[in-house]
């Protein structure tokens, strides 16, 4: 058993809203909580995935684990030391063990430098090395991403999606990181170029030795990557667990309609509708009260709308069903 | 009445890039047909031409410098019309050496010719649903105007009520949910699948006898997309529409298709039914089978394996090989068909049952 490496405790963040001149003076402020509670942890070369809708916060808890957004409360801990306390000259030493990679391809990469330069600033950010050094890195670097260096004096227009993603790759490793958080790393890509990043990645994580909390809306990916699995819900965590676990045995009603939407979409024989109930929108601001999924819920449909779920003093804990399964629901499925 | 509906036939679709002096050859000879009531999937990844080709037929590449040229010919009823019609007369290129130098094109007698070509035929006959949502629907309508605007000009109900009617007929036959509501609702308060549902029902609102689906469920959450999906499962069912549709997505694909076109590097590689083109196994294009396999399956995801990539890059549509476009990328060359592969590019080659692949392992 390796010791964690990440701790997260209940982490919330809510951003404020404004709503015009008149509503700011009255003090009437939207707040959104898109995190709301979230606890996990994250073991050395381990990989957490982080699977949601759009919209359900799963790239808001990476961003604020790594303090790229101040966090409202709750407490984030790396490797012993508690990031939401920190800032200053501490924190940017810490960054260099933990990075992100951005969904959008070309969100790290500069459109005027070429990709020489991209990388050597990113090896220069936190380090003083020699140029020697520097040009025997890059070259790792690109041996690492597996692309030729014949892309180095290449603009990032000139490179296809998939090499994007590489250089994008290259230059968060070139700081030497320990933990990354990687925020959809292939949904911008095709499946053929997907399948290789993926590929990539599991290579990366077993030669650095990297812990990956992996944040995805693609279900298989998710499962096909991870250690552990962590469905969000507006906000909240709602089920974790062993991967195997949560795509094959799901206890939440929602983990469960993730999971055969999938399914369905390509079962020519799948009865349509019925089963999953009124899939209506879900409204962020004032989440229904008790249990969040409850409108869309076919448990609680099919169980003649119990009072509990929607119960505004009796929201769900994420409550340890076996070792290691964590759901938060007052039905759970067997 | 098995005659198609649609018949592409060579199309080619090149836009001009100044700065590579060079035509980008998006589209590149691609065939094909669509009989009445069938829907044909069209599958490729990004950049292969499969968009393009649906532009083309919307008469929607206009203004940059470019060629068509192949014949697109709609036969529906009494109306029958080449919508490539004389379009080329208006593009002129001037080569130096073998290499084109420049592409000058007047726009405005070709924005009249195929404007004049697409009358009744562009959101009448042929309507077509688009990838991002929000960003087609017009921003400063409500849904409800919008539909009524396409009722009002594309099918016989033009008074107000009676239109506004039929939009809300249609707009319940996608099953947003009250209706009534968001028929006053602009875009901006609609969700992205309510919105797609919105942008369905304007479509189906004309009444088309083609409905042309670009990348339908694509940027929505999973939940959603199942949703649509069934959506358009249903009205297929239902309505027996005739559909193109376009995907990346084979699930999708697998799910509404009956005949399953594959493109790469603007070119279909395969044709046939849904079931033998899906099948991804030895009577499959290399390509189709690659991009089969690499698409995470239950089995692969339970054991944690590798997944199998299709090594190197989607392909250059400007510098385009001479052999077959996939040959770089093949890995199921033999030394039989090495040389062929290399140097020359293989038509499409029966392979029974009404399926045909582009492929030299397939040459009789």
């Amino acid at each position: 058993m390796s010791e964690s490496l990440l701790e997260v405790i209940d982490l919330k963040k809510h951003f404020r809203q404004r709503r015009g001149l008149f509503a700011n003076l009255r003090g009437a402020e939207g707040v959104i909580p898109a995190v709301d509670g979230v606890s996990f942890y994250l073991k050395e070369q381990e990989t957490v995935g982080l699977v949601g809708e759009s919209g359900c916060g799963k790239t808001t808890v990476g961003k604020t684990i790594l303090g790229l957004t101040g966090a409202t409360s709750g407490k984030v801990i790396f490797a012993g030391h508690e990031i939401t306390a920190m800032g200053g000259e501490p924190l940017r030493a810490l960054r260099s063990s933990m990075q992100m990679i951005f969904q959008d391809l070309d969100a790290g990469l500069n459109p005027k430098m070429r990709i020489e330069q991209i990388l050597r600033e990113a090896l220069t950010v936190h380090h003083r090395p020699s140029d020697a050094e520097c040009a025997r890195r890059i070259h790792e670097l690109l041996d690492q991403v597996k692309l030729k260096s014949n892309k180095l004096s290449q603009y990032p227009h000139e490179l296809s999606g998939g090499e994007k993603r590489r250089i994008g790759l290259a230059r968060v490793l070139a700081v030497g990181p320990r933990f990354i958080v990687a925020d959809e790393p292939t949904s911008a890509l095709d499946v053929s170029i997907q399948a290789q990043v993926v590929n990539l990645l599991r290579d990366l994580q077993q030669d650095l030795a990297l812990s990956f909390l992996f944040i995805s809306h693609d279900l298989r990916i998710v499962e096909l990557m991870s250690h552990k699995v962590a469905v969000m819900y507006l906000g909240k965590i709602v089920e974790m667990g062993v991967s195997e676990r949560i795509s094959h045995r799901p206890a939440h009603p929602y983990t469960r309609v993730l999971w055969t939407s999938l399914v369905e979409k390509q079962n020519r024989e799948a009865q349509p509708a019925a089963a999953s109930g009124a899939w209506g929108v879900f409204d962020f601001e004032r989440p229904s009260a008790g249990c969040r999924f409850a409108p869309r819920c076919p448990v609680y449909q099919a169980a003649g709308r119990p009072a509990i779920c929607t119960d505004a003093a009796s929201e769900p804990p994420l409550r340890e069903l076996s070792s290691g399964h964590y759901c938060a629901c007052h039905f759970p499925l067997s | 009445m098995s005659a198609s509906l649609l018949k592409i036939d060579n199309l080619r679709t090149y836009f001009y890039s100044r700065s590579k002096r060079a035509f980008i050859r998006s589209v590149d000879g691609v065939s094909l047909a669509i009989n009445r009531g069938e829907t044909l999937g069209i599958v490729g990844e990004s950049g292969c031409g499969k968009s393009v080709t649906a532009l083309s037929v919307m008469g929607l590449i206009t203004a940059t410098p470019g060629v068509i040229t192949g014949r697109i010919d709609f036969a529906n009823g009494t109306l029958h019309r080449n919508l490539l019609d004389g379009l080329d007369q208006s593009v002129r290129l001037s080569e130096e050496e073998g290499r084109i130098m420049d592409v000058v094109k007047d726009s405005g007698a070709w924005q009249r010719q195929s404007d004049r070509l697409q009358r009744g035929v562009r959101g009448g006959e042929i309507a077509m649903i688009f990838q991002n949502p929000k960003a087609s629907m017009n921003p400063f309508e409500p849904v409800g105007a919008q539909i009524v605007e396409a009722v009002r000009l594309h099918t016989e109900h033009t008074g107000k009520k009676e239109a506004e009617q039929r939009a809300l007929h249609w707009l319940e036959r996608v099953r947003i949910d009250s209706p009534r509501l968001r028929f006053h609702n602009h875009p901006y308060g609609l969700s992205g699948g309510m919105c797609q549902r919105a942008m369905i029902a304007m479509a189906l609102a004309a009444e088309p006898s083609l409905l042309i689906a670009d990348e339908p469920t694509t940027g929505l959450d999973a939940t959603i997309q199942s949703k649509i999906v069934d959506l358009l499962a249903e009205l297929k069912a239902e309505i027996g529409i005739t559909t193109l549709l376009i995907s990346h997505d084979m699930g999708v694909i697998g799910r509404l298709a009956d005949r399953v076109a594959v493109m790469y590097g603007g070119r279909v590689v395969e044709e046939g039914g849904a079931q033998q083109v899906l099948a991804g196994g030895e009577g499959n294009h290399p390509y189709t089978r690659a991009l089969i396999a690499s698409i995470p399956g239950a089995a692969e995801v339970r054991q944690k394996s590798y997944l199998q990539a299709i090594e190197g890059d989607v392909l250059d549509t400007i510098n385009i090989p001479a052999g077959c476009r996939f040959y770089e990328r093949c890995n199921r060359v033999t030394e039989a068909v090495r040389e062929r592969c290399a140097d020359c590019e293989p038509q499409l080659f029966d392979a029974g049952s009404g399926q045909r692949v582009r492929c030299w392992l397939f040459a009789p």
